[in-house]
């Protein structure tokens, strides 16, 4: 990486998104023994997974270097939560709803997805695999949620999809929520099918575009 | 088999081998590997493929008679009984755990630990039976139990059982419907089966940054397994090509796939191309950033599968006219679209990617269960309307037949062999040593594959 690339950067953001596993936990160690507050921390490693998924739009990064960069970003955050003091870093930020639909209990996608979302700093809903539409109803009732993302890897879940999308109608919540649809089978002929509003063609799309609601 | 239907075998099988060979022949044809929508298309819920041979076979046979132009059909890899026997985890099987109508679905999990890397490059076997294996079959989560005992015994009767009835299918698939099988005998990727049913996709790609050294060491010690697991389960005759289903390649990086998946994958891919195979390569998601390493294996060896999101125009400019590929119809095409949609898509593909041979038509790696007829027979037409190359020719199948000389392997693919048995034996026997070897060696040949399929 380049001095330009690292100029204002702080050097856990610049090391999370680098990839440099060891240079993350030692910096997270030094911010830690300075009594830097932990929000503040967190904000710099959100920096860097932000950072990472630019990467990823540009093509320098590939999904492992996703994979990579979300464990890495969970693993400090669990070293984090105990001196966060029961503050949700996520608070404030966009809430966003994400789960595999019914039928389909593949996750891969959908938790590269969660990760990506806290690490841009939105509090995240996963409501998991293989749920029913009232699930996902009920979760934007509690969180209050102005954005759902449904994941799928399996093709006979389009009519599911077009399920969640019509419960949200019944529930008349459908004004109230913006419905992103994403995983290796789903195109825009099947967000069209579901009558979803997004097509998301990878993680970091998903994540701009909850990012562009929100805004 | 009678004299026509005889012809049709001899047409469908011909067809099929000339595009996986570049060769000219007389259309495109029209031959998904994994037609899933043939198996369901009669009316059959998803549990009786699994667990009911005789309606499986006869929804298969029920579907060519409506889709006669069809080339191939699928051969599926599971029996639902031979699963259950085990206690086999790494599979949701419909009927059993979910709805009867839904697909069978795999459950990736970490059943190796990142510690365990040395273990299994060491002594594959023991780390199977001692680690592995007790995690990954139910059955055997107790070993020495008489539980896990009965279980083994009737997995091994399951697994005959098993082969008695793909026998009989495929027998019965030629001889009554003249219909070739599209692949015979199956492997991984030794990058997959670490990343599939070891460690799992984020186990693997932790171990990548982690430990890398490890994880090339163990691919390497992998790459004769999956040769052997794959020519113990090919297609004695050659007829058919072996598959492989590449899973996790497409989450690599170009230089994450150089180091940890392809030079092993290649390898195997060599041994059984030297053996006088074809290979049926399903490159699932995007191998967009891959798939030119293609070009280092013979031309005309593997058959590439370019799934949804790869984009087969582009693939058939990079390595088109070294290897056939196969696909082309968005699987959404299949369910939501329309047969014009379909119809102008297949008109599209012919005169692009069908262009001087070396393509077969289908959906991104398989033909979807919830499929439109209409769609399908409207690919069909299509086909038939702008995908003849030359009505002249009448393919025939290739000799294939002939003696497999396999390089000899580094390690045994034994748990006892014959010499440990014979020193047992007092060193010589009475009689005839072949008549006692012989059976020893293949009843130890069955069992070390009974044990690899548990990777797949």
């Amino acid at each position: 990486m380049t001095e330009e690339r690292n100029e204002g950067l702080h050097p856990l953001t610049v090391a999370l998104r680098d990839l440099d596993e060891t240079a993350v936990n030692t910096l997270v160690e030094h911010e830690i023994d300075a009594q830097t507050p932990a929000l503040r921390v967190v904000g710099y490693l959100n920096d860097g997974m932000v950072a990472v998924g630019r990467l990823f739009a540009e093509d320098e990064y590939f999904i492992s270097q996703l994979i990579f960069s979300a464990e890495i970003f969970r693993g400090v955050m669990a070293r984090l939560a105990p001196l966060l003091g029961g503050a949700d870093p996520g608070e404030g930020g966009g809430k966003v709803v994400v789960g595999t639909v019914k039928g389909d209990i593949h996750d891969i996608g959908k938790n590269i997805v969660v990760t990506l979302l806290r690490g841009s700093g939105f509090e995240v809903v996963d409501v998991g695999v293989d749920v029913p539409a009232e699930r996902f109803v009920e979760a934007v009732r509690e969180s209050g949620a102005k954005v759902v993302g449904l994941s799928a890897l399996l093709n006979f879940t389009y009519p599911e999809m077009k399920h969640v999308v019509d419960t949200f109608v019944a529930a008349g919540l459908r004004d109230q929520v913006s419905i992103i649809v994403g995983g290796s089978p789903v195109n825009e002929q099947v967000r069209e099918f579901a009558g979803a509003d997004h097509y998301a063609e990878d993680a970091v799309t998903g994540v701009d575009i909850c990012a562009s609601i929100y805004r | 088999m009678t004299e026509e239907t005889r012809a049709l075998y001899d047409l469908r099988l011909g067809r099929y081998q000339a595009a996986i060979a570049l060769e000219p022949t007389d259309r495109v044809p029209i031959a998904a590997g994994s037609n899933y929508f043939a198996e369901v298309y009669s009316g059959n819920t998803n549990q009786e493929t699994l667990y009911d041979p005789a309606k499986w076979l006869a929804a298969e046979m029920a579907f060519v008679r409506d889709f006669p132009e069809t080339d191939v059909l699928r051969n599926n890899r599971l029996w639902g009984p031979q699963l259950d026997a085990i206690g086999l985890r790494t599979y949701k099987l419909p009927g059993r755990d979910l709805p009867a109508r839904d697909q069978f679905q795999f459950v990736e999990r970490e059943y190796m630990m990142a510690d365990e890397y040395d273990e299994l490059i060491a002594d594959p076997l023991a780390f199977m039976f001692e680690r592995w294996l007790p995690r990954v079959l139910g059955e055997y989560e107790s070993p020495g139990s008489s539980r896990s005992y009965l279980a083994f015994l009737k997995s091994g009767m399951a697994q005959s059982m098993f082969a008695q009835i793909m026998r009989n299918r495929s027998a019965q698939l030629q001889e009554v419907c003249g219909m070739p099988q599209p692949m015979t005998g199956a492997f991984v990727a030794p990058f997959d089966v670490l990343a599939d049913t070891m460690r799992g996709l984020t186990g693997a790609i932790m171990d990548c940054f982690r430990q890398p050294e490890k994880v090339v060491a163990a691919c390497d010690r992998l790459v004769e397994e999956m040769a052997n697991f794959a020519l113990s389960t090919a297609d004695p005759l050659r007829r058919y090509p072996i598959f492989v289903p590449t899973h996790k390649a497409c989450f690599l990086s170009p230089e994450q796939f150089d180091r940890f998946y392809w030079p092993s994958f290649k390898r195997v891919l060599e041994i059984l191309i030297g053996a006088g195979y074809k290979v049926r390569a399903y490159l699932e998601g995007d191998w967009g950033a891959h798939w030119h390493h293609m070009l280092e294996l013979p031309k005309g060896s593997v058959v590439c599968d370019i799934d949804n999101q790869g984009d087969i125009f582009r693939a058939k400019k990079d390595i088109g006219h070294h290897q056939c590929l196969a696909g082309g119809i968005q699987d959404s095409e299949f369910i939501l679209g329309t047969p014009e949609g379909i119809r102008s898509r297949v008109r599209e593909l012919c005169e692009t990617v069908g262009e001087g041979g070396g393509f077969i038509i289908g959906g991104g790696c398989n033909i979807p269960y919830t499929t439109k007829p209409e769609n399908y027979r409207a690919m069909i037409d299509a086909v038939l309307e702008f995908g003849v190359y030359s009505p002249d020719i009448a393919p025939r199948p290739k000799d294939t037949a002939g003696p497999i000389e396999v390089r000899a392997f580094a390690f045994p693919k034994r748990a006892t062999p014959w010499q440990v048995k014979k020193g047992e034996l007092g060193g010589s026997v009475p009689g005839d040593e072949r008549l006692i070897r012989e059976p020893w060696e293949q009843l130890e040949a069955m069992a070390y594959a009974w044990l690899w399929q548990w990777t797949m």
